[in-house]
């Protein structure tokens, strides 16, 4: 069979094409690496975190990232490291399991190079599209894959169609009080943070019934908008769609016209097979993305598909800054208050998502994690690096648990694209079936440290200013696992990106890529949303020009 | 003397680590034993807190042990550590329980590879303490009244994320 779209991946960049071009009524295959679950098979089952259970053994498939030391590049496998930057390997990717900070980027984020200039050794470019072509696209994901909050007036409230959230905000701990009150009094503005968490019911999906465990796990009603519960369920409704799963598409296969003919993909068992259609999108994370077109060589594309200009895999981007955290007890918060359970913090403090002289951060604030294995196992070290164990270990287990809590300020820059931040692939590195795997070079802008410094100076003192105990930060250069994209710009120039507007391959006309690829600057908060709304975007163009596209 | 030996091995850590991989099943009973009486010294019983014992720390570990998740490198260092520690020091059992807690104090203050092996053991005792009861660890979710900790819902009903 020739379907009349492939997909390759199932997350938060497929979701909006398979719902759309099901339901307009082409033929759509979903290759979905790993397995697909339901509400039901999922639970609140801290071992499943710790054993990385939807994501794949780090021995077999692995990563290497590339660092400088000692004044050159060196690989390490992620499997020597555990730093893993697989995120989610079934039916509905990482958008299962994230935390669902939903902001949309600001208008100034879309022209970032000719609103701040372009700093020395970076390659800062500003979009192809304006942020009013992706409004439209923003307001719709509100809708389907559903957003709660409140839209509260402050500095850099970007431009909105509707007048506020379809879904109102979720149920908030007392702390909250504290935070909005330390904020009036340093003259700062804390605002609700909208997430991807329904609050309503929806359709099969039921609202939030606050599990306590959010960030990390999957949602057993469907009030989290993973692409799988909000997206693809309502796809499967419309008999277009197949998904095959346990799929691991290895290769783009391309024809004389230079067009994507077929993906090849690997069974669970190791077994090749050929998926034929006519048009093709690929949306498998930033990362594996562009591993996928540079290790789809044949003798149109010797160095990858769509590579033929050679910016595949270039400026890849993450998200730096790091975490402020602080302890708060009993002198802040009755402890039933403090320890109420499965309520919200939800709060963010934009003021300096903006400065006159340069981008500056978002600042998102929640508790830790609930997870007690890693709470308590971070327990067993003494501050000079000894073993805590016995009496001292128990009392220090249960003096944290029963009498504070943690709260943590995250903080989220821009990540300055750049000659040394990039992905690649290597013949010397393969997974257990032998395929190259993707090397991640992450080397970040000077700028970015910076900032996360000067937004860590203005951030401590709302902890400061609650009286929090035990102030710590950790301010870093270093990517987040979780936060992928770049890779497959866009742009109009085809000898500088890969994709054009329409995030359609410059060199290869029936390929997309709806992840977050095509991202040339990522803005100061996590992509998931933007990754929505853009592939929505891209959905209505392959709609609307199908038969053009595939002519 | 024989504590000697067993600070030692610190510099044989990485051979022990590649060598002589045994699975759970194959742990000697007094191997076992020995592993009981460590976690009742990390984990001893407190005004607030359960034991080891309590909270069924070992049988934690057997049952989960050999699972395909369970780390190859943690494994080895728990299994390789509990041999080699009972080579060093075979009068461990019949030390009495202070004589006990104060050889296992010791030896992670003096060799790295004893550290290592203590500090393994402690993580799988946590994983044990505070898991889902149905992996047969946090009995009767001892440890969560303990801490008074709100659990998440739903629990599991299966282990491991297999499917319903």
């Amino acid at each position: 069979m020739i379907y009349d779209v492939c997909v390759i991946g199932s997350g938060a960049g497929a979701g909006p094409i398979i719902y759309e071009l099901s339901r307009a009524g082409l033929k759509v295959c979903v290759l979905e690496k790993g397995d697909i679950y339901n509400e039901k098979d999922f639970s609140k089952d801290e071992l499943l975190v710790r054993r990385s259970i939807y994501t794949p053994n780090l021995k077999d498939e692995y990563h290497t990232i590339e660092e400088f030391i000692d004044g050159s590049w060196h690989k390490f496998p992620t499997y020597e490291t555990g730093w893993s930057f697989w995120n989610g390997t079934l039916l509905g990717g990482s958008s299962n399991f994230m935390s669902g900070y939903f902001h949309r980027l600001k208008p100034n984020d879309f022209k970032l190079a000719s609103t701040y200039g372009v700093p020395k050794d970076s390659n800062i470019v500003d979009w192809v599209i304006s942020y009013d072509e992706l409004e439209p696209y923003y307001t719709k994901v509100e809708e389907l894959v559903g957003v709660s909050g409140e839209v509260q007036k402050y500095e850099f409230l970007e431009p909105r169609s509707t007048k506020d959230f379809v879904y109102p905000p979720l149920k908030e701990n007392k702390i909250v009080d504290l935070i909005d009150k330390a904020c009036i009094d340093l003259n700062y503005t804390s605002i609700k943070t909208p997430r991807a968490i329904i609050t309503k019911q929806k359709d099969g999906r039921n609202p939030c019934y606050y599990s306590n465990y959010c960030g990390s796990y999957a949602c057993s009603s469907g009030a989290k908008g993973s692409s799988r519960a909000s997206l693809i369920k309502d796809a499967l409704a419309t008999n277009n769609l197949q998904i095959i799963a346990n799929a691991n598409v290895i290769k783009l296969n391309t024809d004389k016209n230079k067009k994507i003919k077929s993906a090849t993909y690997l069974t669970k068992n190791g077994t090749k097979k050929d998926v034929s259609a006519k048009l093709f999108v690929v949306a498998a994370q930033a990362v594996e993305t562009s591993r996928l077109l540079l290790n789809s060589k044949d003798e149109n594309f010797v160095n990858g598909v769509a590579n033929n200009s050679g910016n595949v895999g270039k400026n890849f981007l993450s998200t730096s800054g790091g975490v402020i955290s602080a302890t708060f007890d009993k002198s802040h918060l009755p402890l039933e208050e403090l320890h109420a359970s499965g309520l919200f913090v939800n709060r963010s403090i934009m003021d300096w998502y903006y400065t006159k002289e340069f981008k500056g951060g978002a600042i998102d604030i929640l508790f830790e994690h609930q997870n007690p294995i890693r709470r308590a196992s971070s327990l067993r070290w003494k501050d000079n690096g000894d073993l805590k164990i016995g009496e001292e270990l128990q009392n220090s287990i249960f003096e944290s648990f029963t009498k504070t809590r943690t709260l943590n300020m995250e903080i989220f820059l821009d990540w300055t694209p750049n000659d040394n931040s990039f992905i690649s692939v290597d013949e010397k590195y393969k997974d257990k079936y032998g395929i190259p795997v993707a090397n991640i070079r992450i080397g970040s802008h000077e700028q970015d440290l910076k900032i996360g410094n000067f937004i860590k100076e203005k951030a401590i003192k709302v902890f400061e200013k609650m009286g929090g105990k035990n102030i710590v930060s950790d301010i870093s250069a270093l990517p987040s696992a979780n936060l992928q994209a770049g890779g497959c710009r866009f742009g109009d120039n085809p000898k500088t990106s890969v994709l054009n507007k329409y995030c359609q391959a410059h060199e290869v006309s029936n390929l997309f890529v709806s992840d977050g690829s095509f991202m040339p600057t990522g803005g100061s908060v996590p992509y998931t949303f933007t990754i929505y709304a853009n592939s929505f975007r891209i959905a209505d163009y392959i709609k609307n020009n199908y038969n053009k596209i595939i002519a | 003397m024989k504590r000697r030996n067993f600070i030692k091995f610190t510099t044989v850590f990485g051979i022990l680590l590649s060598t002589n991989f045994v699975v759970a099943r194959n742990i000697s009973n007094e191997n076992l034993m020995i592993l009981d009486e460590v976690l009742n010294i990390i984990f001893p019983k407190t005004q607030n807190m359960p034991s080891a014992k309590e909270f069924k720390a070992l049988e934690y570990l057997v049952k989960n042990i050999s699972h395909k998740t369970f780390d190859d490198e943690d494994k080895a260092l728990i299994i390789d550590g509990t041999n080699d520690f009972n080579s060093s020091f075979p009068e461990f059992l019949t030390l009495n329980k202070n004589e006990k807690k104060e050889l296992i104090f010791e030896i992670i203050q003096n060799s790295s590879y004893a550290k290592s092996w203590v500090s393994k053991i402690t993580y799988y005792g946590i994983e044990a303490m505070f898991s889902d009861p149905i992996y047969g660890g946090n009995f009767e979710q001892i440890a969560w009244k303990s801490v008074k900790h709100n659990i998440g819902y739903p629990q599991p009903l299966k282990t491991y994320g297999q499917k319903i």
